[in-house]
């Protein structure tokens, strides 16, 4: 026996069944979204939170004022960690850094094994400052070693079968043209996936300045790319100290203060989601894609409470006699509405059940699309957060016919007709307006995203991306970079091979130039030779690089931005700080189509090991292969790891692919259950107004005119959901746009589209009812009176 | 001294639409005294339910006053009226007004529940009305599966269940045959017998001779009050 408010609902469910399954669909789907959304935004909030110190961890930061404004980096001068500890007695523990993309990845070898791990360079401190776990060695000590290394447990289970047998076993690292051999000092358990960096194995920071031959002491005046990181102590305030710390570098280099530059800390965790400065502030990141899921969720939330809304209102002539008779014994109106709002909760925790299923049921797509291994654990915080998702729902979607349905005047229901107000057609009206307006939106977003990712495909990007290889070479090929490429360039199915610092795309390190007195931030590329004819830039004056110019060493070519932006008349042949110009570059896209193209310079460096090699189309794995061979006669047990550089180019939009393809999916679910809101609000309306159509019938209208009758006010309503929802659509697009520096133009067609895909939706929807209404026949319709 | 279970003074109810104005009730002053059985007879459009409306405080009066077991109640909250309405009245409506989704003893005990008895009381309560009504074997049925006679008596239990002094009757026979309709008075004859004021609204002569006052109503006004002997 089922308890009486549940006995309740299930008679109830029972009577008007069609209504229970549009809103059972309706809320599951909705609540199946923002479950799904749920998971994806507490996954990406739950990065880097894993520290034990988080909440007293910072990353310091660096300001400085460029004539472009004010720019904000991580990274900072070597050897801060080292001056802030004796400066600043608020810090517990601090730790400067390689960053990790620093190095693009060793090659460790031991015991004949060659295995490829990234590194990264790290104070004695970082395993106290940072949670994780020692499986082998103590946090405090662990690093002190110069000659140490700290694998991950996966690196020392691969080269030593276990963590226990790695301890003080040799390794030697090879990078290029460097090697080194050191003892395996202890082993942690590995970065987690949560973690915004991924490295394999921590070198003492002290082994990198030998390497690097640094100063043993800070100089004040230096930059640098290093991370520091602090802790510190409890009870210290972020305020006073970020305070003083802003007035560090003004006390302690001239230099430092007449460049503007400044220090500051920013919450280790918040790096993450709130990595992104304009103008020395701070203004979002993956954060907004976290705000637009989350909007996202609710706004489908509200399509699929609309629903019930207006499913539930339009019920209401059927119910209202209940209210009477329930006011008539003497329920007060809280008791009515309490009733209605269980009624509705109920109805909502229903449908979480059947979203937990559906969430069940697409996870492994939703999370292949999302890049995240995403898991309904039920622990609390997912139970809560389901719980408060559908109680939310419930109370929405319950409230607005509670008080609608409670509101009623007893006498007036008793005589069991509805008193019409004209305010309540008004609202199920403006609902269903919301409702397609947002669904409107939704395809406004889809289509508008879609072209945009198009644009990005077909935009001349002033190279060319098609056949072109990406490795990085090692050990002797890497020491014979010049050798090792011209074998490559005569391999058949070769057209061409170079190499550049880091790899071609992405952004570059900034300095301040001059020319003339003109200053300019200019980003500089390092290049080897042949890297204009390998990815097909194009020279507009002077030449590239060639061996046979022994000066090229000292010149450089730079891109018209750079010429533009110094006004130069005549470039090739001009100095540029002590560097002499031999050729202009045609602009190219070496960042993303978010980004402006800056001024860059390319300056030659023919040891650098990221090798970009230019293709035959047609026989690239026959190709491939004898790459490998070759690579494998330099470097026995050595294997090459390279990728396309189209592949590179398209992870540049990952990001808006997700909302692309999220999109689409979304606005496909805002239709279906707007849509299934209208069917329902049709069928409805065809019953009530089924005497109507038998008289007209009967008095000879046509089965057209009726489905015309019919459809008509519902028509409407949508053309008028697609007239707010058009500039709406146009106002929040072009905001998303905007982020791009490169943007597709706006077409008439995205919101013709948009408009007719809702209307021809909306349209079937009604008429289905429609007709069935205008084919009854009308001496049933009449008799039913 | 005589205790008044109703007294209005004056009552008035005015209905509006855009364009008309209706008198429903025009200064209607009328008392009705503890255990009396009294039927307000009238044409249709008199305002006979209206009256009935007012006095079952399902509806609000425009003025005038309306004292219901000795306390004005023509000022009360929508929440005091509720209180009142579950406390001391019991309706029996013409259309029977019975919840289609409950079952014969959840129809007769939702009064109870809101007034917050405890279940063992609410089931020993209903159980007992039910069986003065001859209805026990059908407590489980629902509304749609009994006769009109039968879902009458259903309404009359669920009025009478949480014993109240007044109980308002609206065209109790309206929809029944005329076997029926007799129960039901008789119904009503008996627990007016034993102590409740009841108050019926009909225009059956035939049915107001179970009453032993009449009050006749015409175009909203009172024209005429006698007692049974004088029909």
């Amino acid at each position: 026996m089922l308890p009486y408010p549940l006995l309740l609902l299930y008679r109830i469910f029972k009577r008007f069944k069609s209504t229970f399954f549009i809103n059972l669909i309706g809320l599951s789907t909705g609540l199946a979204c923002a479950l799904l959304i749920y998971l994806w935004i507490s996954d990406e909030r739950s990065f880097d939170r894993y520290h034990a110190l988080d909440g007293r961890l910072y990353q310091v930061m660096e300001n400085r004022r460029t004539a472009a404004g004010i720019e904000t980096q991580g990274g900072t001068m070597p050897l801060l960690a080292e001056a802030l500890r004796q400066e600043m007695p608020e810090i517990e523990l601090v730790a400067t850094t390689t960053p990790v993309p620093f190095f693009p990845g060793f090659t460790l070898v031991a015991g004949g094994q060659h295995l490829t791990a990234v590194p990264k360079y790290a104070d004695p401190a970082f395993f106290q400052l940072f949670s994780y776990p020692l499986l082998v060695g103590t946090p405090a000590t662990v690093l002190r070693d110069k000659n140490g290394i700290v694998l991950s447990e996966a690196l020392a289970t691969k080269l030593f079968q276990s963590p226990q047998n790695s301890l003080g076993k040799a390794v030697e690292w090879q990078m290029a043209d460097l090697k080194q051999t050191c003892l395996v000092a202890g082993v942690f358990a590995g970065v987690p996936r949560n973690s915004s960096e991924q490295f394999d194995c921590v070198l003492p920071f002290a082994s990198f300045k030998d390497l690097m031959h640094m100063n043993e002491t800070i100089k004040w005046d230096d930059e640098g790319p290093f991370n520091t990181y602090l802790a510190l102590k409890e009870g210290a305030d972020p305020a006073q100290f970020q305070a003083k710390l802003a007035g560090l570098l003004k006390t302690k280099s001239a230099q430092a203060q007449a460049q503007g530059r400044t220090l500051f800390v920013r919450p280790f965790s918040a790096a993450y989601l709130h990595g992104t400065y304009e103008n020395g502030v701070a203004t979002g990141g993956r954060i907004t894609y976290v705000r637009l899921f989350a909007l996202i969720a609710g706004l489908i939330l509200v399509i699929a409470s609309i629903n019930f809304m207006n499913l539930f209102t339009a019920k209401a002539s059927r119910r209202v006699k209940e209210v009477g008779i329930r006011k008539a014994l003497g329920a007060s109106r809280a008791a009515l509405v309490g009733q209605y709002l269980t009624e509705s909760v109920v109805m909502a925790l229903l449908a979480l059940v059947v979203a937990v299923g559906l969430v069940q049921l697409v996870l492994p797509q939703f999370s292949a699309l999302t890049g995240k291994p995403l898991a309904l654990r039920w622990e609390w915080p997912l139970v809560a957060a389901s719980l408060a998702l559908a109680l939310g729902t419930g109370l929405l979607a319950g409230s607005y016919p509670a008080f609608y349905l409670s509101g009623f005047q007893p006498a007036a229901v008793l005589k069991g007709k509805l008193p019409t107000k004209a305010g309540d057609v008004w609202t199920r009206q403006g609902l269903v307006v919301l409702q397609f307006t947002l669904s409107v939106l939704f395809i406004v977003a889809v289509v508008v995203v879609n072209a945009q990712l198009a644009f990005v495909q077909r935009q001349p990007l002033g190279y060319d991306k098609a056949h072109v290889l990406r490795f990085d070479t090692g050990g002797k090929a890497a020491r014979q970079q010049a050798a090792f490429l011209s074998e490559v360039r005569k391999l058949p199915g070769v057209v061409q091979a170079s190499s550049v610092l880091g790899g071609f795309l992405g952004g570059r390190h900034v300095e301040e130039m001059s020319w003339r007195g003109k200053r300019l931030p200019v980003g500089t590329m390092l290049v080897n030779y042949d890297l204009v004819e390998t990815m097909g830039l194009d020279l507009v004056a002077g030449r590239s690089f060639a061996p046979q110019f022994r000066a090229d060493s000292a010149a450089i070519l730079v891109n018209q931005t750079l010429v533009a932006g110094l006004g130069m008349p005549d470039p090739v042949g001009q100095q540029l700080d002590g560097r002499r110009i031999v050729g202009v570059v045609r602009d190219f896209h070496y960042e993303s189509l978010h980004e402006k193209i800056k001024p860059l310079l390319l300056q030659l460096d023919p040891s650098i090991n990221t090798v970009l090699v230019k293709l035959q189309p047609g026989a690239e794995q026959a190709t491939i292969a004898q790459l490998r061979q070759l690579y494998a006669a330099y470097n026995p047990g050595f294997t090459l790891d390279y990728a396309f550089l189209d592949a590179d180019y398209q992870a540049q939009y990952v990001a808006e692919r997700r909302v692309a393809v999220l999109a689409r999916y979304f606005a496909g679910l805002a239709i279906l259950i707007s849509a299934l809101g209208l069917l329902g609000l049709a069928a409805f309306t065809a019953e009530r107004r089924r005497k109507e159509i038998g008289i007209r019938k009967a008095l000879g209208a046509s089965e057209l005119g009726i489905v015309w009758q019919l459809t008509s006010s519902l028509t409407w309503l949508v053309v008028v959901a697609i007239v707010l929802a058009l500039p709406l659509s146009y106002l929040l697009m072009q905001r998303w746009l905007e982020g791009f520096a490169y943007r597709v133009a706006w077409q008439w067609w995205y919101f013709a589209a948009a408009g007719m895909g809702a209307l021809l939706i909306a349209w079937l929807t009604v008429s289905v009812q429609a007709w069935r209404a205008a084919r009854r026949n009308p001496v049933l319709s009449l008799r039913a009176e | 001294m005589s205790l008044h279970v109703i007294k209005t003074e004056n009552l008035e109810k005015v209905y509006r639409t855009e364009e008309v104005q209706t008198k429903a009730l025009n200064h209607v002053s009328l008392s009705v005294e503890k255990g009396e059985f009294v039927a307000i007879m009238g044409p249709s459009g008199c305002g006979k339910s209206t009256l009935l409306n007012l006095l079952g405080l399902l509806d609000e009066p425009d003025g005038g006053s309306l004292q219901l077991l000795g306390t004005e109640t023509s000022r009360y909250s929508e929440r005091q009226r509720a209180e009142l309405r579950k406390r001391s009245l019991g309706f029996v409506f013409q259309s029977f007004n019975l919840i289609d989704e409950l079952t014969v003893f959840e129809n007769v005990e939702l009064p109870l529940r809101y007034l917050g008895v405890g279940a063992s009381e609410r089931r020993q309560r209903v159980e007992q009305v039910l069986e003065k009504m001859q209805l026990l074997h059908r407590r489980n049925h629902f509304p749609l599966q009994l006769s009109g006679g039968q879902q009458q008596r259903v309404a009359v239990a669920r009025a009478v269940v949480n014993a109240p002094p007044l109980l308002l009757a609206d065209e109790p026979t309206g929809n029944l045959d005329s076997a029926s309709g007799h129960d039901v008075l008789g119904l009503l004859t008996e627990l007016n017998e034993a102590g409740t004021t009841v108050l019926m609204v009909t225009h059956s002569e035939h049915d107001a001779r179970y009453a032993r006052r009449v009050v006749r109503l015409l175009d909203g006004q009172v024209v005429l009050e006698h007692s049974r002997s004088q029909f």
